[in-house]
């Protein structure tokens, strides 16, 4: 990676909040990722707390990949909420997969609430040396 | 100009938005010491008649990375999350930076019924769950009328 790499940084203007507004709209929450491309492939990692392996799914469809998930955290019965940050348990983000990458070659491990998608490159879409024969 | 796309000025649709949501949040009396709102990690809080419930939503820490204190009545939840990706990874291009790295402290001020002899914390699927049990003279309790 060099200096010039653009970033997308999570940002918290008020253009932004928008987003987040239509998110609570809904009644879900937009995961915050980390996605980084190598000559493998896309790694996404999510972070998504509360979230065990039954609570989550991960599909493609039609070139698109959704994450959806619900958080539950054992609380007692009788418990009276005070305060809260997060009110909705539900965790919901999708994300357009292009066709160098390989949709049924993903591979998901959820660890400590986040979740890390390898989506493979295709193997024609690999990076390759041509080599140029001098005639 | 801008009135010529949208019709509408968006801007002051955003903040009444914006406002719309600060009422929504604004339901509860914040403490002093509770810091921005979208602080890291998110943290909820509730309370039974046997205990005061805090939930600090942390995916991605380690353990050993994690600590839970209690001085004076302040619960201090504090601890550090690493990067997931490497820098020195060949041909990597980052794309997206929105999780949280970095260290972190959060403080939460316990009822004066909080008992610090009783606390239970429990890291699981990225939920960090302290239970604080109160004492006893601070349990609620059912008055007789005569």
């Amino acid at each position: 990676m060099n200096e010039t790499t653009q970033v997308a940084q999570r940002n918290d203007g008020p253009m932004a909040q928008r987003h987040e507004d239509q998110a609570t709209s809904t009644m879900t929450l937009v995961p915050a990722v980390d996605i980084v491309e190598d000559k493998n492939g896309v790694t996404l990692w999510a972070d998504l707390p509360g979230v065990s392996r039954e609570k989550l799914q991960v599909n493609v469809n039609d070139g698109t990949l959704h994450i959806d998930a619900e958080a539950v955290v054992p609380m007692p019965a009788d418990l009276r909420v005070q305060h809260a940050e997060i009110r909705q348990p539900h965790f919901a983000r999708s994300f357009v997969i292009s066709a160098d990458l390989d949709p049924t070659q993903i591979q998901a491990q959820l660890q400590d609430g986040v979740l890390k998608l390898i989506i493979p490159r295709r193997d024609e879409a690999r990076p390759r040396r041509i080599e140029i024969k001098i005639s | 100009m801008a009135d010529a796309f949208f019709g509408t000025d968006l801007f002051s649709d955003l903040e009444r938005l914006q406002q719309q949501m600060t009422g929504l949040f604004g339901g509860f009396p914040s403490s002093i010491r509770a810091g921005r709102f979208g602080a890291f990690p998110p943290i909820n809080v509730g309370a039974t008649d046997e205990s005061i419930e805090i939930v600090a939503f942390a995916p991605g820490i380690k353990q050993e990375n994690l600590e839970v204190s209690i001085d004076r009545g302040l619960l201090t939840i504090s601890g550090e999350r690493h990067a997931v990706w490497q820098a020195d990874m060949p041909e990597a291009r980052r794309y997206a930076q929105e999780r949280f790295v970095g260290s972190f402290r959060r403080v939460i001020e316990l009822p004066e019924g909080a008992d610090p002899d009783k606390v239970q914390a429990k890291y699981a699927n990225g939920c960090l769950s302290v239970s604080v049990g109160r004492r006893e003279a601070s349990k609620p309790r059912a008055i007789t009328v005569n």
